[in-house]
């Protein structure tokens, strides 16, 4: 036996000692001293991460050079192509994936190797529709610039780059961006075109960078004040904040876990050993019975679903609802919570967007909704009308009604307003299971008698003991379990009783997402 | 150890329940914030003494600020 390789025919030496060497030459990405100079910033190659998230990759373009060329027009060498993707296997699944190189060029796209139709970028986008897998996309770069003309010979229209498949994808495929260094311009533009953003805590996102902010505004700002992850994850840009690369992939890939290959599969329901009916006394000591008294979302979603199960997304932003992934009794679904420690859990312009953008993904993955609704109303005051927020809470209560998965809300406490009918979808089953510590109407009783009766009260010998006697009659009325007795509300139950029954339901619906399968049909056209 | 009690929202100071030097258990309150009519507690993080009580009643703070430190 001998380990010795048959020989190479003479006749391949020379052509395979060319391939040998023009891999050698890909591999060094933008040059050793460039490669340094990431490393020392604790960041990570496109090479490395992608040898880091993947357990296989066949890469697609890989002898892609372009000219570099100086300020004046004279070819200085040839470069590898600054995008670097393929066929991979990540997190045990198939998918197109690719990135920015930060090293050539600081990542820029070049002249017939765009990211757009037609080039590198684009490519990976065909894999994922034409294959009908994820995107995964770590973005690193700034976007277009001003050498790419000087290669062109001219300049050119933005717009004759399509964006087309990138939006297309959002309804076909999971679309995932990791950022880790700087995404500006295109590549900021790029990365929210994504069903989930991540973004490690020392790097920054912008439309536009601190060279562009000086000469625009003539202010000069730092790099994280303008666009760090504080800023990023706040603004709802980038969905989540990670410690670091391994985190960013780890949580991309907890996030895929969640969802089908596309939306022609179902969700991938997991074995659970977490019995429906576990006992979860400890929701009692968790929900406040004073309405007064907030509690945070997580503490009352985390007993109800699967254990460890509860990933959040979005937790920055729109901090009024809290939005995550859960799996219940392994089904995977879409968790949906007031959360009365900010703004008392009203929905203002910025937590109605976050829910719209997540009750979107989840209808067009077929993650069934689970809505835990404690909300005094669509936030009121100057800083909220300065927002829109009746827009976009309307646009909340659309986006519900045209899900096309099933919602069962969990009705805890508050239910006033307008904005109840964004807890729910109201055209639908509108199946909502109270607790008993659950309340509603139009108005709050007190702020309502003052409204609706003030001049019954002023106008009265005793204006005071009107006043209470009114706020005493519609007290009674609103006692809850009256609405309970007149079917006003689907069923009331023992927050105990909690698990079992939504799983249940949740099991039973599945008869109906496996038959809803493939791309949303939207009802409507248009969002007011 | 010092523990630092974080505002958990955005609100004013509606009611200081403890001050500097008491002693405080875990979870136990240090001071009430009031945010859109609700009572938003801050609870000592560990087991200890107020070695600093940073709000008086009717501040306003933001969420993440200081309130009170435990040791």
């Amino acid at each position: 036996m001998t380990n010795d390789k048959p020989a190479i025919p003479p006749e391949w030496q020379e052509k395979l000692d060319q391939f040998e060497w023009r891999r050698a030459r890909a591999r060094e990405l933008g040059g050793a001293r460039r490669i340094r100079r990431a490393h020392d910033r604790g960041q990570l190659t496109i090479r490395e991460r992608l040898a880091k998230a993947t357990t296989s990759f066949h890469e697609i373009g890989e002898f892609a050079t372009y000219d570099d060329v100086d300020a004046l027009g004279n070819l200085r060498s040839q470069m590898p192509a600054s995008y670097v993707m393929g066929l991979g296997t990540f997190a045990g699944r198939h998918v197109a994936i690719g990135g920015e190189d930060f090293t050539v060029r600081a990542g820029a796209p070049q002249t017939y190797l765009d990211r757009m139709k037609g080039g590198l970028g684009g490519f990976v986008e065909d894999l994922a529709h034409e294959y009908r897998i994820p995107l995964v996309m770590f973005m690193e770069g700034i976007g277009g610039d001003i050498a790419a003309s000087g290669e062109k010979g001219h300049s050119y229209l933005v717009s004759s780059l399509s964006w087309g498949r990138s939006y297309e994808l959002l309804g076909e495929v999971p679309v995932l961006a990791m950022v880790s260094g700087s995404s500006a311009g295109g590549t900021a533009g790029r990365t929210v075109l994504s069903h989930f953003s991540v973004m490690t805590k020392d790097s920054v996102f912008f439309a536009g960078g601190p060279p562009l902010v000086e000469r625009a505004l003539g202010k000069s700002v730092d790099k994280f004040e303008l666009g760090g992850a504080a800023v990023a994850t706040r603004s709802g840009a980038i969905d989540n904040l990670a410690e670091d690369e391994d985190d960013a992939i780890g949580q991309m890939a907890r996030f895929l876990s969640y969802l089908p290959q596309n939306v022609w599969q179902m969700p991938p329901r997991t074995p659970s050993d977490d019995p429906v009916d576990r006992p979860i006394d400890e929701i009692l000591g968790r929900i406040p019975t004073s309405n007064r008294r907030p509690y945070k979302a997580t503490d009352i979603i985390t007993p109800i679903v699967d254990v460890d199960s509860f990933f959040e997304i979005g937790k920055y932003w729109g901090k009024a609802v809290t939005t995550g992934l859960a799996r219940m009794d392994g089904i995977p679904v879409g968790i949906v919570a007031s959360n009365p420690m900010h703004l008392g859990g009203a929905m203002d312009a910025q937590a109605a967007e976050k829910q719209i953008r997540f009750v979107d993904m989840c209808s067009t993955f077929h993650l069934p909704i689970v809505y835990f609704a404690d909300v005094p109303g669509f936030m009121v005051g100057p800083d909220a009308e300065r927002a829109n927020v009746v827009r976009w809470g309307m646009r909340a209560i659309q986006s519900l009604i045209e899900a096309e998965v099933p919602v069962v809300t969990i009705q805890v406490r508050k239910a006033y307003g307008m904005a109840v009918s964004a807890t729910s979808d109201p055209d639908g089953l509108s199946l909502r299971i109270a607790w008993p510590t659950a309340e509603w109407g139009d108005l709050p009783v007190e702020g309502g008698v003052e409204a609706g009766f003030a001049r019954d009260i002023e106008e009265s010998a005793d204006p005071e003991a009107y006043r209470a006697a009114i706020n005493e009659n519609f007290k009674n009325i609103a006692d809850p379990w009256r609405t309970v007795e007149a079917f006003g509300v689907e069923a009331m139950i023992d927050p105990r009783e909690t698990r079992v029954m939504v799983a249940d339901f949740l099991n039973a619906s599945l008869h109906r997402v496996h038959t809803d399968l493939g791309p949303q049909r939207r009802q409507w056209r248009i969002r007011p | 150890m010092a523990a630092k009690s974080l505002a958990p929202a955005d609100g004013l100071v509606w009611k200081i329940v403890k001050k500097a030097g008491d002693t405080v258990k875990q979870g136990e309150e240090i001071v009430i914030l009031e945010s859109m009519k609700m009572e938003i507690p801050v609870t000592a993080e560990i087991d200890g003494t107020i070695t600093k009580l940073l709000v008086e009643e009717g501040q306003a703070v933001e969420e993440d600020d200081t309130i009170a430190e435990v040791g």
